[in-house]
């Protein structure tokens, strides 16, 4: 068989003429990827954009996969395979790799330092996404150490930095647009996230909910993909499995819903007493001399690691103790030890400026504080459903929402974390009262307190997300207008409008056409008394734009300041006037309204 | 790396395009490397972790074995740590929960491998074992049920056998008896007929369950292969007793040693199984003489139960006319034991069967009122018992 003659492309390197397979199929390889890259870089931003959030994705789960990895063998290493480590280890590994860690953080990586979802944050709002690649290698190398260390810090919140940071990295180097590097570290965060947490809704929905704060249908997309890539890429390495295994339960009656009522108030005074402890604590470790930032971290290992000698549980980030939480190995006296043990070791931790993150923790206090909630209900009332496991599972999502305030986040993270539907009634109630009673002692949340405490004033995506909206019918005034009809005598329209100064005239034209008939024409006419005049012979100004009372009061905007006034129509009803607005009536409504 | 169409449908961007393009190829193949190198450090990893969890698990075994239950559960949750969804390490641990008492605690492990694999036997047994420790009767009965009809990885017919005997016995042990009942006979419908230690095991809990005729035939099974089986011959005897077949009873009982023989209980029953025979006027290969003696002593003797029974709850006999049971039983007596002497009764045979049932009749008047009799009386109230029984059946 002949071979065709191949075309060599300008510039490619000529087949070797000894070898005609090869060469036909470096041909062939060649026309592929030329075709590929055509198609790749001639697609519309937007499209690359996505194509992107898949690369991103895969290389968050496999830097995640390997983060993981390396936080295990340090855990091995340092404290050995035991779960009650020794005694010599337990005290000096947390307290010698504290050591390492501070002047690592201080001479190496200065921004491994902080919170990973602030620091995003800051990169969408702030640096216009940019995130030093330096801070993914720098959380990478502190984190694996210090929560492998046995350090009470969880590697979720360096996982999403790490996403981020490779994001950003992504962005610059292909050179995407402004507007698209800003946005594209979230993409990067919620592909952290969800390799770190194995929940790719929760993911989205956090980055969503605490870094955006929209939900733009231009990053949602991308973010989405990105989450899915890198749980994907994260269980081809580490296995599909759910992070917790509790049996499925049934809520029989409503008034056993009552049992998590009591959990969501325990709940959110907890993360309330955590809440408040940062907040007052932070900024005092903070004003501590520049020289005592290369001893913080020792300290803080060496007292978690005297703790530790006694109750091993609270070191780390806790996993596999939350496992046993969840199959009812503590008894209720030992999970409130634990939760309260955990919020003092992970304050000090945190507080000490070790690199690492707060979900793991919170989920281990909530853990044990449902877990202790649920074996005192259940001692007393013996017929609740669900096991002392349930309460432990619904408590992590409790803690959760009241610690991070991100409610709608930690139902779907219960449900992810557990592969386990059946809690999501339950979680949903403590949930929200966990989210109330914190919101309502400490106005401003955690990242937003971090992130004014270190000096950065980030919009805070829960004002953001509680702003009130402003409709027209905030706005419009109801009984302000006279609606008039073609074939009416001006004499009876003015004999209407007498002693009523305020009232605006319309003209009904037919349903969805309105005019604007201002007085002084009503009485020009009147004024000719020469003949009698209708009202469809006035000089009226229209057909005006008209509004409803749903839409907000901003899309009113654009067009109050082009007319005298906006009539407000019946969406049921276009001939059926309900009420009139004007550009004063939706200024004065928006001063109404307090600034956040 | 741009062929000529790409460069005019992208213009003037070319220089950035040309820089993504070289970007791009980078990062592809990075990310190769990178899988590369995720792919060798995630194998490392999990060879090392699959090594210690097996590490740790064998350790928990020996502990297990030695006793040392305390370690066993440290091991077992070490091993848990490194293989966490590992069934078998979770049914370990489950069990070593189990025996340490802590049922509770392992029940939580078992219920999340119930929810994953329902059908497991073992998973099935030991949480009917740990409901059954609790004295949760229905879910014990539910689990142990999951157990006989669920899976079981090795010799299944046998592990299932042994699981309904359990069930069997936990019935027995909680006065269920009517619910043990269907257990014992879909027991013995599974059991090989040679197979004498598995029929000495149904022929117990049938004796428990006061299945006589099925405890009877079982014993007889066994002893058609053995007739010196111990177990068996008790059974049989046992059985037959109860059956009314008082001299099979006695043929068990005289072949069983005397020291089985003398055992509380068994030798009550083997003196009462002797008078029974003795004083029984219906044994095949009597003479019609010793028959009427028979018949004539159980009258005699019914009566005297009568009237003693009389004296006991302070009726006076005979009344006229006759007002209570035991009065109309006596009067209906009196004629026959004045006439009927054992001569009478030889020379009129035909009458045996009656004058066997008014002794018979008597000696259940007194026992309605007076209670359960004893010694004689009891051998013929139970010999009386025995025909009701065969005659009814």
């Amino acid at each position: 068989m002949t071979e065709p003659a191949a075309v060599t492309p300008p510039g490619a390197i000529p087949p070797a003429t000894n070898e005609p397979a090869s060469s036909a199929s470096q041909a062939g390889f060649r026309a592929m990827w030329e075709r590929w890259t055509s198609h790749v870089f001639t697609m519309r931003e937007d499209r690359f954009f996505l194509f992107l959030a898949v690369l991103i994705g895969i290389l968050s789960g496999l830097a995640v996969v390997c983060f993981r990895i390396a936080i295990e063998w340090t855990d091995i290493e340092l404290l050995g395979s035991s779960l009650s480590p020794t005694f010599p280890r337990v005290v000096l590994a947390p307290t010698l790799a504290g050591i390492v860690v501070a002047l690592l953080v201080i001479y190496a990586f200065p921004r491994a330092r902080g919170s990973g979802v602030n620091q995003t944050k800051s990169a969408v709002y702030v640096s216009n996404g940019y995130i030093p690649f330096n801070t993914v290698v720098g959380k990478f190398i502190t984190c694996a150490l210090a929560i492998g260390s046995g350090q009470s810090l969880g590697p979720e919140d360096p996982s999403l930095q790490m996403g981020a940071g490779i994001a950003s990295l992504l962005g610059r180097r292909l050179r995407l647009s402004q507007e698209k590097v800003r946005l594209i570290a979230p993409v990067g965060a919620a592909a952290g996230l969800a390799a770190a947490f194995n929940a790719p809704i929760s993911a989205v929905l956090f980055v969503l909910e605490e870094v955006i704060g929209t939900w733009s249908a231009g990053v949602l997309g991308a973010i989405v993909l990105a989450a899915i890539s890198s749980v994907v890429t994260m269980r081809a390495f580490l296995g599909p499995e759910s992070m917790f295994r509790v049996p499925p339960f049934r809520v029989a009656k409503p008034a056993d819903l009552l049992a998590y009522v009591a959990l969501g108030i325990v709940g959110g005074l907890a993360s309330l007493v955590f809440l408040k402890w940062l907040a007052y604590a932070r900024p005092r470790m903070q004003a501590l001399p520049r020289w005592t930032q290369h001893f913080q971290p020792a300290v803080a290992g060496l007292l978690i690691g005297i703790i530790g000698i006694r109750l091993p549980q609270v070191m780390g980030a806790g996993y596999p103790i939350i496992d046993q939480a969840m199959h009812g190995q503590f008894t209720w006296k030992l999970l409130l030890v634990l939760a309260a043990l955990k919020i003092l070791a992970t304050g000090i931790s945190f507080l000490s400026g070790t690199p690492g993150g707060m979900f793991a923790p919170s989920l281990f206090i909530g853990a044990m504080l449902g877990g202790a909630v649920g074996a005192i209900e259940q001692h007393f009332f013996p017929a609740l459903p669900g096991t002392v496991g349930t309460f432990a599972l619904v408590g992590m999502g409790t803690f959760f929402a009241g610690f991070l305030r991100v409610p709608i986040t930690s139902v779907f993270m219960v449900i992810e974390v557990s592969g386990n539907y059946t809690a999501i009634l339950p979680v949903m109630i403590s949930s929200l009262i966990a989210y109330g009673i914190s919101r309502s002692y400490i106005k401003v949340p955690l990242f937003d307190l971090l992130a004014r405490q270190d000096g950065l004033v980030l919009p805070s995506v829960e004002e953001q997300r509680e702003q009130m909206i402003l409709t027209v019918e905030d706005a419009m005034r109801v009984d302000a207008a006279l609606v008039l009809e073609r074939a009416e005598q001006v004499a009876d329209a003015i004999k209407k409008l007498e002693g009523k100064e305020g009232l605006l005239s319309f003209l009904r034209v037919r349903p969805g056409e309105w005019n604007f008939i201002e007085r002084s024409e009503l009485q020009r006419l009147a004024a000719d008394t020469s003949q009698s005049h209708t009202v469809g012979e006035a000089d009226s100004k229209g057909p005006l734009p008209f509004v409803f009372r749903d839409m907000s009061l901003e899309e009113a905007l654009h067009w109050a300041g082009d007319w005298p006034v906006l009539p407000v129509l019946s969406r049921a009803d276009l001939s059926k006037l309900e009420g009139v607005v004007t550009l004063a009536d939706i200024l004065k409504a928006f001063r109404k309204v307090p600034v956040a | 790396m741009s062929s000529p169409a790409n460069t005019i449908a992208l213009g003037k961007k070319s220089p950035r395009i040309y820089s993504r393009e070289a970007v791009l190829l980078g990062c592809i193949l990075l990310l190769v490397l990178f899988v590369l190198f995720t792919a060798a450090v995630s194998r490392m990893y999990h060879k090392s972790i699959h090594v210690l969890a097996d590490n740790w698990f064998d350790q928990g075994e020996a502990s297990f074995r030695a006793g040392d239950i305390k370690s066993a559960l440290t091991d077992y949750r070490n091993a848990l740590v490194y293989s966490p969804d590992n069934a078998k390490f979770q049914f370990h641990l489950a069990q070593a929960l189990s025996a340490a008492g802590r049922g509770d605690e392992g029940r939580s492990y078992l219920l999340n491998l119930l929810s994953e694999s329902p059908g497991s036997g073992d998973v099935n047994l030991t949480l009917a074992r740990i409901a059954a420790h609790k004295g949760l009767n229905s879910e014990a009965l539910r689990y142990y049920h999951g157990a006989i009809y669920g899976e079981w990885d090795n010799d299944p017919i046998s592990r299932r056998w042994q699981v309904r005997r359990e069930l069997a016995e936990y019935l027995l042990d909680h006065g269920l008896q009517q619910q043990a009942v269907p257990e014992i006979i879909a027991l013995a419908d599974s059991t090989p007929a040679n197979d004498t230690e598995q029929l000495r095991v149904v022929g117990n809990v049938s004796l428990r369950a006061k299945l006589w005729t099925r405890a009877l035939e079982v014993s007889r099974t066994i002893l058609s292969a053995n007739a010196d089986n111990e177990d068996a011959l008790l059974g049989a005897a046992t059985s037959a007793f109860n059956l009314g077949q008082y001299s099979a009873a006695l043929d068990y009982f005289d072949r069983l040693p005397e020291k089985d023989r003398e055992a509380p209980g068994v030798a009550e029953m083997h003196k009462t199984a002797q008078q029974i025979n003795e004083m029984n006027a219906f044994l095949p290969g009597l003479s019609r003489e010793a028959k009427a003696r028979r018949a004539a002593s159980a009258l005699s003797l019914a009566a005297n139960r009568l009237q003693q029974c009389a004296s006991q709850v302070g009726q006076s006999l005979p009344a006229t006319p006759a007002q209570t049971q035991l009065q109309k039983a006596l009067a209906e007596s009196k004629e026959l034991t004045a006439e009927q002497s054992w001569q009478n009764i030889a020379k009129h045979p035909e009458t045996l069967d009656e004058l066997m049932g008014h002794a018979f009749e008597m000696e259940n008047a007194a026992a309605a009122v007076c209670g359960e009799p004893e010694g004689a009386d009891r051998a013929l109230w139970l010999l009386g018992r025995g025909r009701e029984f065969r005659h009814s059946d």
